[in-house]
């Protein structure tokens, strides 16, 4: 009696899931080989709450949200403060516009909800545009990255050719994943793709030894080389432009935010602020594109 | 031009997608499963005898490592087992300025075992305070019958405390076994890829809850099972009744 209840039971939950399922339109869904991971950075969808949101943009506080897990463009100081590249721009062009300023962390793999339903303001994050212009309002590309591939200095690793049979590590959902499917040359003689949770964790992965190469932003490569040497780029993949995100539809505020940084190019303060992260000018505002 | 925002709807088409990539995952996770059960049963045991020890050279240091096994996150013990070793080598050779030390790399397969070993360790300890429990609730006649009977302490041990051992612990032992089953999510912490780590890429991809709902019921029908058989273990223990 017990096990037919059992039974039972499980198959009800079976149906009832599958029976949610069919509820569904039907409408146009993306591939889901999720695993390999073509969908997760280009699928991500969103509605927008034009309500929620313009009230948000009227609010008189500029709510960035950001991954606090991305040096240099924004994380966790050791006093528990928001800072970052991406921080600093952003506070200025708060100050600038006479509005607050507040570092909202979210879950990456949320922020089209959090944005579309006007928890946050923009994007603000090392957020990479290239593959995403319709997704977003944007302003212009404020930095010019590129992903790279970081191997340990004695890796014997010199080349994209090296790659072949070694494992490479990247950031799941996040751009890089675009950059390899984009090079199936590559992305085919890897003896494996490790996804991980973080830059950080792919780094720290390279570290120990349990990937041969991280694909990663070369602003991210960029810092931690400098804090930890033994490490170098042997590839670049994908060039790709950084910009401010906003929820479809946002133009109001966003063409401010755009007027703002204009502005802090033409002053120079876009070159400072760069500077003192970068020791050089990585921003691309107010100039001809190279 | 808008798309939709996650919901409880996918389409059937993506259906057998879904759940042929979950059952991948799910195979990986019930790995981790089987062998942790494996590696921490008779673990537990030894562990226990070493708590329960009359020295306190052993029963102490034993009593440390339930302690902070218990008391820590086993996501933190993951980490450490995967990461620890290899950084600490690192660190020694930098400070003694041993050069291969200091590029020391795990091995390959090293991720894998370093799932294993830290759930094998971390669920070992909380099979030995279970274990504890049900050998200190078998009543010391019994002890005292199996000697008057001229059993050595070996034999009292495996054929009399034992079996009444295990009558007590059944259901905290099924507890923790369905514990283990869901904690198997936790190995994505360093990159084990197993069922709920494909069930949250599907979600991102799908926009959709489904796939967390499917998981789920892969976990519960799993955990049915679990219950449904250990009852059954416990009906034909209860001997008395």
């Amino acid at each position: 009696m017990k096990k037919k209840i059992a039974l039972i039971l499980a198959g009800v939950i079976l149906v009832l899931s599958l029976g949610l399922a069919a509820c569904g339109t039907g409408s146009d869904t993306t591939d889901t080989d999720a695993a390999n991971g073509t969908e997760s950075a280009e699928g991500e969808k969103m509605v927008v709450d034009d309500a929620k949101v313009a009230a948000a943009a009227n609010d008189g506080i500029f709510k960035i949200g950001l991954d606090p897990e991305f040096p240099p463009m924004g994380f966790r100081d050791t006093d528990g403060n928001y800072v970052g590249f991406d921080i600093d721009l952003a506070k200025e062009v708060a100050k600038r516009l006479g509005m607050e300023f507040e570092a909202v962390p979210i879950n990456w793999d949320a922020k089209n909800m959090e944005l579309g339903a006007g928890n946050i303001d923009c994007i603000w994050n090392g957020f990479t545009m290239t593959g995403r212009e319709g997704d977003y309002l944007w302003t212009s590309p404020y930095v010019s990255n590129a992903q790279v591939v970081v191997v340990n200095e004695n890796s014997g690793i010199e080349s994209e050719a090296d790659l072949a049979g070694k494992v490479l590590a990247l950031q799941q959902g996040s751009t890089a994943e675009n950059a390899l499917n984009s090079r199936t040359d590559i992305k085919d003689s890897l003896a494996n793709t490790l996804f991980v949770a973080d830059n950080v964790s792919a780094l720290n992965e390279l570290k120990v030894g349990g990937v041969d190469a991280v694909l990663v932003d070369e602003v991210v490569a960029d810092y931690y080389m400098a804090q930890n040497p033994g490490l170098k780029t042997v590839a670049s993949l994908a060039q790709e432009t950084y910009g401010v995100g906003f929820a479809l539809g946002n133009s109001a505020l966003r063409d401010k935010v755009e007027t703002t940084l204009q502005e802090m190019a033409a002053d120079g303060t876009m070159k400072k602020i760069s500077e003192e992260w970068f020791g050089k000018d990585i921003t691309t505002i107010g100039k001809t594109a190279e | 031009m808008y798309y939709s925002l996650i919901t409880m709807r996918v389409a059937m088409k993506d259906l057998p997608g879904i759940v042929r990539q979950l059952a991948e995952g799910y195979g990986d996770a019930m790995t981790i499963f089987f062998l942790t059960l494996l590696i921490s049963l008779p673990l537990g045991l030894i562990v226990a005898f070493g708590r329960m020890s009359k020295h306190k050279i052993i029963s102490l240091p034993v009593e440390f490592y339930i302690s902070v096994m218990r008391g820590t996150p086993l996501m933190l013990q993951l980490i450490g087992v995967y990461f620890g070793p290899a950084l600490i080598i690192q660190f020694l050779g930098e400070v003694f300025h041993i050069v291969s030390m200091q590029t020391f790399a795990v091995p390959s397969n090293y991720r894998f075992a370093a799932v294993i070993i830290a759930f094998g360790i971390n669920y070992a300890a909380y099979f030995a305070e279970i274990y504890r429990g049900g050998i200190e609730a078998v009543p010391k006649g019994q002890y005292e019958a199996g000697e008057v009977l001229g059993f050595s302490r070996t034999q009292i041990f495996f054929k009399i405390v034992f079996p009444q051992m295990v009558k007590n612990i059944l259901p905290a032992a099924t507890n923790e076994i369905i514990t283990l089953v869901k904690d198997t999510s936790l190995a994505f912490a360093i990159s084990y890829v197993e069922m709920f780590t494909i069930a949250k890429m599907l979600v991102n991809s799908t926009s959709s809850l489904i796939p967390l709902v499917i998981g789920g019921a892969f976990y519960y029908i799993t955990n049915l099972f679990i219950a449904f058989v250990m009852k059954k273990v416990e009906k034909r223990m209860s001997y008395f009744n």
